[in-house]
C-alpha cells in the first residue's frame, strides 16, 4: 500500500493547522472525506494539499513548509514522515506514533508530548520539549534556545551541544545501554539517526523545576 | 516384553514419566561472556529440584552478540516451575538478587507468549523514583540507575505451559562408568535449544519414588535402583550393575524432551558396552501421576524400523 501522501501546492502566505491529519484521526476516512478536512478558516485540505494514496496509517507530507504547524498534534500511532521543513509544534501532545522530519522544525517541538518518537534531521527551533511527559525527540542539527523548558520526564537526544538554561543540570559522560536498542529501532527510518552506533553521551538532567526525571543526551563526537 | 539393544546397551521397555509445568526463558547479556554466566550461574544456582528450590532452572545455550537485543553477549536461561504463581515469585527474587547485582549484566525476554510476566516491572522500585522507562518498538523497557551505571531489564517475560520431569537411568558397572557415561550424554543434550538438565553438571543419583516410611516424607530414595540394596529389597538391578545415574530434563515442548533423550542416550550407546555402561531404564510412577509419557522404545522407533 502507497502512503497517504500530502503534496504541498504552493507554499502558504499563512499558518496553517495540520493537528487533523494524522494516522489516528483519518482512519477510516476515504479519499474524497480526506480532501474536505477543514484545517484553518475555512482552508481545506483540498486547498493546499494534492492528496495520493491510501495508506492512512503512513503519512508523507510532500513539499512542506516552515508554515505548517501541529503536524503530528495528538497523533496516537502510525508514521508521518515530513519531507521539508515544518512548523510549530510538531508532535504536540503526542500520544504515540513516529514523525520523521528531513528538514527544519520550528519553535515547542514535542511540546506536552507524552509518549511516541519525533526525529528531526536538520535544526529545531526554540523551546523543544518543553512540558514534555516522555518520549523520545532527536534532532540531528542545531537547537534553538531553552530546550527542555519545564520538561518532566523524555529524552531529548542531540547531535550538537546546545545552550541549556539554569534548570537543566550536567550529569556527566556515560555509555547508556538502553541506546543500542534504540538505535536499533532508529535504523528502520528514513533519517540521519539510522545510522547512529556509539552509546556514549553527555547526559543532562531537567528541567529541576519540574523534579529532573526528564534527560537531555548529546552524542560525543 | 520387547528386547531392544544399541551398540550392546540394553534399552529397557519402560517409560519416564513428566509433568506439566510453567516455563520462561531470560536472556542475560553483559560486558563479556564471562560475567553474563556469572549472572546466569547465580540465577540458575540452588535451582535443582521444585521439591525444595521452587524453581528448575538452568542455562540453555550461549549467545553471540548479534542474538541479543542489545549487540553484547550473552546466555540464555529456561525456568520452571509446578505453577504460574511461584514461577512468578522465584523469577522476581532471582532477578532482584542475582541479575540487578551482577556488574554490567541487563535482561531481556527470551519468549512471547499471550501470558507476559514480570521480568523488571517491580525492580524498577529499586531505582528509588531515578528509575525511567523507555517504550522502544512497543516494548516497554526500565533503566535503573546503579553505581555500574545503568541496569537495562526488560518490563516483562513470556510464559509458557512445559513439561518437566523427562528423565532416563544410565545403569553401568562402576559409579566412575556412569559418570563417564553421563557426561557424555550432557556434552551432546546441552547443544539442544528448549531444554535444561536442571541437576549438578545436568545429573542426578538420588532419583526418589513417592512416598517414605516416615509420613512426613513426600519421596524418598528410589531404593530398587540402589545398588547397595540389591539383595535387600525387590530390586531392578542384575548382579553386574554397581552404580546408576539419572538425567531429568524439563522443557518447553514434549518433541524437544524426547529428541533431548533420544540423543543422550545415542551419546551413550556410541561408548558401546565396553564403556561399562549395560543398560538404559527410566524413572515412572507406575504412569498415573504425570500426563506425559517418554517411551524408550517409542523414542528409538525410527531405528527399529
Amino acid at each position: 500500500m502507497t502512503s497517504l501522501t500530502f503534496t504541498l501546492k504552493q507554499n502558504p502566505a499563512f499558518i496553517v493547522n495540520c493537528g487533523a491529519l494524522t494516522p489516528d484521526k483519518l482512519i477510516g476516512k476515504t479519499h474524497k472525506d480526506i480532501l474536505q478536512i477543514t484545517l484553518n478558516n475555512n482552508i481545506k485540505v483540498i486547498d493546499l494539499f494534492e492528496v495520493s494514496g491510501i495508506d492512512n496509517q503512513h503519512i508523507i507530507f510532500k513539499n512542506s513548509h516552515s508554515k505548517l504547524d501541529y503536524i503530528g498534534y495528538q497523533m496516537l500511532n502510525g508514521s508521518i514522515e515530513i519531507e521539508g521543513d515544518c512548523g510549530d509544534f510538531l508532535g504536540a501532545n503526542m500520544r504515540g506514533g513516529t514523525i520523521v522530519c528531513q528538514g527544519n522544525a520550528g519553535d515547542r517541538v514535542g511540546d506536552q508530548m507524552r509518549r511516541g518518537l519525533i526525529l528531526i534531521d536538520s535544526n529545531a527551533g526554540d523551546y523543544v520539549a518543553s512540558r514534555m511527559l516522555a518520549g523520545t525527540i532527536g534532532v540531528h542539527g542545531k537547537l534553538g534556545k531553552h530546550g527542555g523548558f519545564g520538561m518532566k520526564r523524555g529524552t531529548l537526544l542531540l547531535s550538537q551541544p546546545p545552550n541549556l538554561h539554569a534548570t537543566i543540570q550536567d550529569c556527566g559522560t556515560h555509555n547508556l545501554p538502553f541506546l543500542k536498542l534504540l538505535f536499533n529501532a532508529f535504523k528502520l527510518f528514513n533519517s540521519k539517526f539510522s545510522s547512529l552506533d556509539s552509546t556514549r553521551v553527555r547526559r543532562y538532567c531537567g528541567d529541576i523545576a519540574c523534579n529532573g526525571n526528564g534527560e537531555i543526551l548529546v552524542l560525543e563526537q | 516384553m520387547r528386547l531392544m539393544q544399541i551398540n550392546g546397551i540394553t534399552i529397557d521397555d519402560t517409560f519416564a514419566e513428566a509433568f506439566n509445568m510453567r516455563g520462561t526463558r531470560v536472556i542475560i547479556t553483559a560486558l563479556n561472556l564471562k560475567w553474563a554466566y556469572h549472572a546466569a550461574n547465580a540465577m540458575t544456582g540452588f535451582a535443582t529440584s521444585v521439591i525444595g528450590c521452587g524453581v528448575e532452572a538452568g542455562i540453555e545455550r550461549e549467545l553471540t552478540a548479534d542474538e541479543t537485543p542489545d549487540g553484547r553477549p550473552g546466555v540464555s536461561v529456561l525456568l520452571f516451575a509446578m505453577g504460574s504463581k511461584v514461577l512468578m515469585q522465584q523469577l522476581e527474587t532471582r532477578m532482584g538478587q542475582c541479575i540487578l547485582t551482577c556488574p554490567t549484566a541487563a535482561a531481556f525476554a527470551g519468549i512471547v507468549s499471550e501470558d507476559m510476566i514480570n521480568l523488571g516491572a517491580h525492580l524498577r522500585y529499586f531505582g528509588d523514583g531515578f528509575q525511567t522507562s523507555k517504550l522502544i518498538n512497543g516494548t516497554r523497557y526500565w533503566r535503573i540507575p546503579v553505581m555500574d551505571g545503568e541496569f537495562l531489564v526488560q518490563e516483562a517475560t513470556g510464559m509458557v505451559r512445559a513439561i518437566g520431569g523427562g528423565n532416563f537411568l544410565i545403569l553401568a558397572i562402576s559409579q566412575a562408568a556412569a559418570l563417564n557415561a553421563a557426561e557424555t550424554a550432557i556434552e551432546a543434550m546441552k547443544k539442544l535449544p528448549n531444554v535444561i538438565m536442571p541437576f549438578p553438571g545436568g545429573v542426578v543419583r538420588s532419583g526418589s519414588k513417592v512416598g517414605s516410611k516416615y509420613p512426613k516424607m513426600f519421596a524418598s530414595t528410589n531404593d530398587a535402583f540402589c545398588p547397595t540394596l540389591k539383595g535387600l529389597v525387590q530390586t531392578e538391578l542384575s548382579d553386574d550393575i554397581e552404580s546408576v545415574m539419572e538425567i531429568v530434563i524439563d522443557g518447553l515442548t514434549f518433541d524437544d524432551i524426547a529428541k533431548a533423550m533420544k540423543v543422550g542416550i545415542e551419546a551413550i550407546c556410541a561408548l558401546g558396552e565396553n564403556s561399562g555402561v549395560k543398560r538404559i531404564s527410566a524413572g515412572n510412577y507406575g504412569g498415573k501421576l504425570g500426563p506425559h509419557h517418554f517411551k524408550l522404545h517409542q523414542i528409538f522407533g525410527e531405528i527399529l524400523k
